[in-house]
């Protein structure tokens, strides 16, 4: 279809428009993250858009190294809080992705597990603070509390309504031929859906599970509670960098936080394909 | 809650796929399913059986850790209905009901129709397309904690959002914007349309390109208006999607929390206190944790309902609809 | 040495307490360095059997056999041989008072830490919490029966809460047994015993040891109100010599006087943000009676639904006319800022306001030098001046039920919160422990960090400092007020309303609580409130 020139006006003008909507705070962090302390909270007639003097020292600084004689090096750097984040986000992805894809392949074949679908949408309606009380409990009681491992174990069942849905999508989808066959050939059932059908739904599975990470990479609140001092993750850690008795170290926050964006919009950019599919549950025939 | 409508009604069909084939005799099959949604069942059992029943226990009692015993000892405060019946006359929590919803009636059509745009926009070829289309989902990418404090620099009155209005306005602007009830409102919901605007985006763009072209030129060529294109072609086969879309954003929306809080700490005030902000308050300050027991499952219960309603009103419009 | 001249206000607020330490380290310590490094690294001086060494002045803060910080030692030690000591004790510390405990003060000393495991070998583990969340991670380690720390550092005000949980342990036996002497005339809390009882005490029993002295302390300008220009201008506006308030309605006409608002000068900047400003709300209330107004009466009726409510409120919402526009979103961080790059005539704050910003070392701020300190504004009331203070915050340390070892937890606290080695450890500008101790406020490296001008001045604001709620159900009550005062302050009610709502919320809180325990609670907080007051006309 062709456009009249006043159309193509329009049009860049208004995705100009929304670029600098959606990219104002971004660049606003990362002009931050490269600010030295004096630039931090320049405010008014003050205020820079872009650094006066660029400095690394807020990567330096969330790392243990500080090159201020005014900031002492942090105990705690950045680092054991993006292992933790990696370690809650990564386990917490396989536990959702695995009891997920196996439960979604047992529905759309087999008809099992018919109470799933509208107990995991139950799960994922709920607020979560709403249950965190009982859950704090329990995970106390299991010795599960700042670990990663508890936080892998939460992040899997909270995403796992979504692996299920987005694999039980795939599932619905893929053509039963190939599978009939290798039965017919004297697979056990067990053996087609290793051997058969999860190599066939390798895109699907990876472009679901990046899905779920960056869900489980993106929580603040259950990491806020139940962690405390060994495992906490990004964000928690962050909220220990900004207190109000501290001041808020605005330069270090954003360094961290610029660093906390990078797997997410890599992965996110990755899968922009397969992540339509997936949010709309296949009502979408591509 | 059209998602699992959907998905109700595949699942319906798949089911009976299954039963004619277990009337085959394919115990086999039924028995792999069995062990193959088992992780799944335990996991939902695990987080829903202890906490279910723990919070039905306490919301019964006027139980707080403050109280020095166990919660299984709740029993010595028992108070019936107490909790209930204060949540019926409890305003803080109507209120903080009504601003989520506030909040949630302004974001979804805001984020819908903004999204709705710009997929319009895209739906063909231009000079520069792939690389817009990447840029504008950014901000659906960044963590929400991160948001909520760049969100709180941008909203402060000496901060880069007057900056930026005093140079279109020609004057200095100083507006307090977290300190106002009002503007802080707006301030979290500019906020939450900025993150999730892109997935609205996102979605209804693949919605749209999968509107078959030839439909469309076969209208154009009846003389049809892009309008007239638009409304009777298009929306109607994106109806589905649509649905969906809006569905993924009430639910999340209905939880709003990280990156307010970070900004507002729900306030000035009470001015951006969302029911999540609301229980959160209860649950680490006031400690009335029978009071939240009893709050987290009235919402339960009606959250069951409506998906239930909403279930089943979509199942029947799908039977409707081949 | 260059980076630290260089160093801008900015600078100095933005990195906080951490930064601080470094001041100690290149701007103050100087001072102390000389004959320090002659002396033996173990020289304790004649009679002494502990405490810090390797600086000038070290003595004072060593001490022997039969002191509080003696006796604890000694105490450790017997546990020790006795196999009934740990090898570690967790401290849940807020991040930014770590440290006052880690860093060491001044060059040549050793840090609290290092002295600590030095003299008893138990390792003192502190694990940051961050600021603000004190209470919310000690009431889940205690409702969950986490049991990650031994020893909690929560707002002292929470201990009823902490109390009436079975969290935190009763301390009365350990205090009997190692006498901390918390009471001493000299050396010990400001108004001895009543002094305890409100900082350490829940419902007649020791439950907490005060760890900080959150007395909340007027400043103003001197170059200001010294300035001939003004005087005479006040004078031909008021009619009346300028001169420091002495009254609220003083203080208001004072602050309206200095409020230029297009030059950058507002009357003052004392806060009004939530979870802050009620504590500059609380000293208008209270000043309203004689010796005070009260805000539950012995029968626990709440009495802020009143003419003096409403006044206090009313007053305070139009004292924001002489803050600046953005007062209701403004925190600690906003308020020093503000006030160091002379934007304010007057402020409230805690008393470490002067230790950052009336500081040669930093460059940033623009009043070092033009600070002065000031007693509260008050009431007259039956031809005396009731001026009160607030007391705020002010960590105390518990030591947990779940700890395997209390004794030798509470022997750390004695050790820690005793006048020497507490004077030592204020006086370090690496945190924000500040000083409310008797000795504290003369100890020459305290008034050194503080400034003697402001020390002066501190005592005697404690002495007239009320303490904010510290029943079961403190947080709730107070969050309470705070919301409905914030709400008031935006105009979304009116102070009638914003009273009227608090009253009404603050009956349920108490129902919830139950009024056997408030009532007794009451009646013991408010046996710590102050009885001075001062003649008119000063």
């Amino acid at each position: 279809m062709t456009r009249s020139p006043a159309f193509e006006i329009f049009r860049y003008a208004a995705i100009l428009l929304a670029l600098a909507f959606a990219l104002i705070p971004i660049l606003w962090m990362t002009s931050m993250a490269f600010k030295p302390i004096p630039e931090w909270t320049a405010t008014g007639a003050d205020l820079t858009w872009w650094p006066k003097s660029p400095t690394l020292d807020n990567f330096r600084f969330i790392f243990g190294e500080s090159t201020s004689a005014l900031i002492v090096a942090l105990d705690r750097t950045a680092g054991k809080p993006i292992l933790a984040s990696l370690l809650s986000a990564t386990f917490g992805t396989i536990i959702a992705m695995a009891s997920g894809t196996a439960a979604a392949y047992a529905l759309s074949r087999f008809g099992s597990g018919q109470n799933l679908p509208l107990a995991l949408i139950q799960l994922r309606l709920f607020p979560p603070m709403a249950v965190m009380i009982p859950v704090m409990i329990m995970w106390s009681f299991l010795g599960l509390v700042d670990t990663w491992w508890g936080l892998a174990l939460i992040y899997g069942i909270v995403t796992l309504p979504f692996a299920f849905w987005l694999m039980k999508t795939f599932f619905d989808d893929m053509p039963r031929e190939i599978e009939e066959a290798a039965l017919v050939e004297g697979c056990s059932r067990f053996r087609v859906f290793i051997k058969i059908t999860l190599p066939m739904m390798r895109a699907p599975l990876a472009s679901s599970a990046l899905f779920v990470f960056i869900l489980n990479w993106s929580d603040y609140l259950i990491a806020l509670l139940l962690t405390t001092r060994e495992w906490v993750t990004i964000p928690v850690y962050m909220a220990s960098l900004s207190s109000s008795m501290t001041g808020q170290l605005y330069g270090a926050k954003a360094a961290l936080g610029l660093i906390a964006a990078i797997p997410p919009v890599i992965l996110g950019i990755a899968i922009q394909r397969h992540l339509v599919r997936g949010v709309t549950f296949g009502a979408l025939k591509q | 809650m059209s998602v699992s409508a959907t998905t109700k009604v595949r699942a319906g069909s798949s089911a009976s796929a299954a039963a004619a084939r277990s009337e085959r005799g394919d115990r086999e099959g039924r028995r792999l399913g069995l062990a193959l949604t088992l992780p799944a069942q335990l996991l939902v059992l695990f987080i829903a059986a202890f906490p279910l029943l723990m919070q039905a226990y306490i919301s019964l009692t006027d139980w707080s850790p403050l109280d020095g015993i166990g919660w299984w000892q709740a029993w010595e405060l028992w108070n019936s209905f107490a909790n209930y019946t204060d949540l019926a006359s409890d305003t803080r929590f109507w209120n903080a009901l009504w601003r989520t919803a506030v909040v949630m009636g302004i974001c979804v059509p805001a984020e819908f129709l903004l999204g709705l745009g710009l997929a319009i926009l895209f739906m063909d070829e231009f000079a520069g397309k792939r690389i817009f289309y990447s840029v504008l989902l950014v901000p659906m990418m960044v963590v929400p904690a991160v948001a909520g404090y760049m969100f709180f620099m941008l909203f402060q009155s000496g901060g880069p959002v007057n900056d930026i209005l005093s140079t279109l306005a020609g004057t200095r602007v100083s507006v307090a914007w977290l300190s106002d009830p009002n503007l802080a409102l707006l301030a979290v919901i500019v906020a939450d349309i900025w993150q999730w605007t892109p997935l609205m985006f996102l979605i209804l763009l693949a919605g749209l390109v999968g509107v078959p072209e030839d439909q469309l030129k076969a209208a154009t060529l009846l003389g049809a208006s892009w309008w007239q294109r638009f409304v009777t072609i298009v929306l109607p086969r994106m109806k589905a999607i649509i649905v969906i879309a809006l569905a993924i954003r009430v639910i999340e929306n209905f939880k709003i929390f990280d990156t307010l809080y970070i900004m507002t700490g729900g306030g000035p005030g009470v001015a951006t206190e969302t029911i999540s902000v609301y229980i959160y308050k209860l649950t680490t300050q006031d400690l009335i944790w029978g009071y939240v027991a009893a709050i987290a499952l009235a919402i339960l219960i009606a959250l069951s309902l409506l998906a239930a309603f909403a279930i089943k009103r979509m199942a029947a419009a799908g039977k409707e609809a081949p | 040495m260059t980076n630290m001249i260089r160093v801008s206000r900015r600078r100095l607020l933005a990195s906080g307490g951490q930064a601080v330490a470094a001041i100690a380290a290149v701007g103050l310590a100087p001072k102390f360095i000389r004959p320090a490094r002659a002396q033996a690294a173990d020289a304790l001086a004649p009679g002494m059997i502990g405490g810090p060494t390797g600086f000038e002045g070290a003595e004072r803060y060593q001490y022997g056999p039969d002191t509080p910080e003696g006796r604890a030692i000694e105490a450790v030690k017997e546990l020790k041989g006795a196999g009934k000591a740990p090898s570690r004790i967790v401290l849940g510390l807020s991040d930014g008072s770590i440290g006052q405990l880690t860093q060491p003060f001044p060059a040549g000393a050793p840090s609290i830490k290092e002295l600590w495991e030095k003299e008893t070998g138990i390792t003192l583990d502190i694990v940051g919490v961050p600021n603000g969340q004190e209470f919310t991670k000690t009431m889940q380690d205690i409702s969950t029966k986490g049991g990650a720390y031994d020893i909690y550092a929560v707002e002292w005000n929470r201990l009823g809460d902490l109390a009436e949980t079975g969290g935190i342990v009763n301390l009365d036996e350990y205090v009997e047994k190692h006498r901390p002497e918390w009471d001493d005339p000299e050396r010990g809390y400001v108004g001895g015993q009543k002094g305890v009882s409100l900082l350490n005490q829940y419902r007649g029993s020791t439950y907490g040891v005060s760890l900080d002295g959150d007395f909340q302390v007027w400043v103003y300008r001197t170059d200001l109100f010294n300035d001939d220009a003004e005087k005479k201008a006040f004078a031909d506006r008021h009619g009346r010599e300028l001169a420091l308030p002495a009254t609220w309605a003083e203080f208001d006409e004072v602050a309206a006087f200095f409020h230029r608002p297009d030059q950058g000068l507002f009357g003052s900047t004392d806060l009004r943000n939530q979870g802050w400003g009620y504590t500059n709300w609380y000293q208008r209330y209270v000043s309203m009676g004689s010796p005070n107004q009260f805000l539950f009466d012995d029968a626990g009726t709440a009495l802020i639904n009143s003419e003096a409510g409403v006044k206090a409120t009313e007053e305070y919402v139009a004292s924001l006319a002489h803050h600046s526009p953005d007062a209701i979103s403004w925190g600690w961080p906003e308020q020093y800022g503000n006030f160091a790059s002379g934007g304010a005539a007057m402020t409230c704050a805690f008393s470490n306001l002067p230790k950052f910003l009336d500081n040669p070392a930093n460059e940033g701020s623009k009043i070092t030098g033009k600070i002065g300190s000031m007693l509260p504004p008050g009431r007259a009331i039956d031809d005396k001046l009731v001026r009160r203070s607030v007391l705020w915050l002010n960590l105390s340390a518990s030591v947990s039920a779940q700890s395997q070892h209390p004794e030798a937890c509470y022997l750390l606290l004695q050790w820690l919160g005793s006048s020497r080695i507490y004077a030592w450890m204020t006086a370090n500008p690496g945190g924000y422990f500040d000083p409310f101790r008797l000795s504290d406020f003369s100890d020459p490296l305290v008034r050194q960090t503080y400034h003697g001008y402001h020390m002066d001045i501190v005592r005697e604001t404690v002495a007239r400092t009320v303490p904010t709620i510290n029943y079961p159900g403190a947080t709730a009550f107070h969050n309470a007020l705070d919301e409905n005062l914030v709400a008031a302050l935006t105009k979304s009610k009116t102070p009638e309303q914003a009273m009227a709502d608090t009253d009404r919320e603050w009956k349920r809180i108490a129902r919830r609580v139950g009024e056997d325990k408030l009532l007794e609670a009451i009646k013991a907080n408010k046996e710590a409130w102050p009885t001075v007051l001062d003649p008119i006309g000063t």
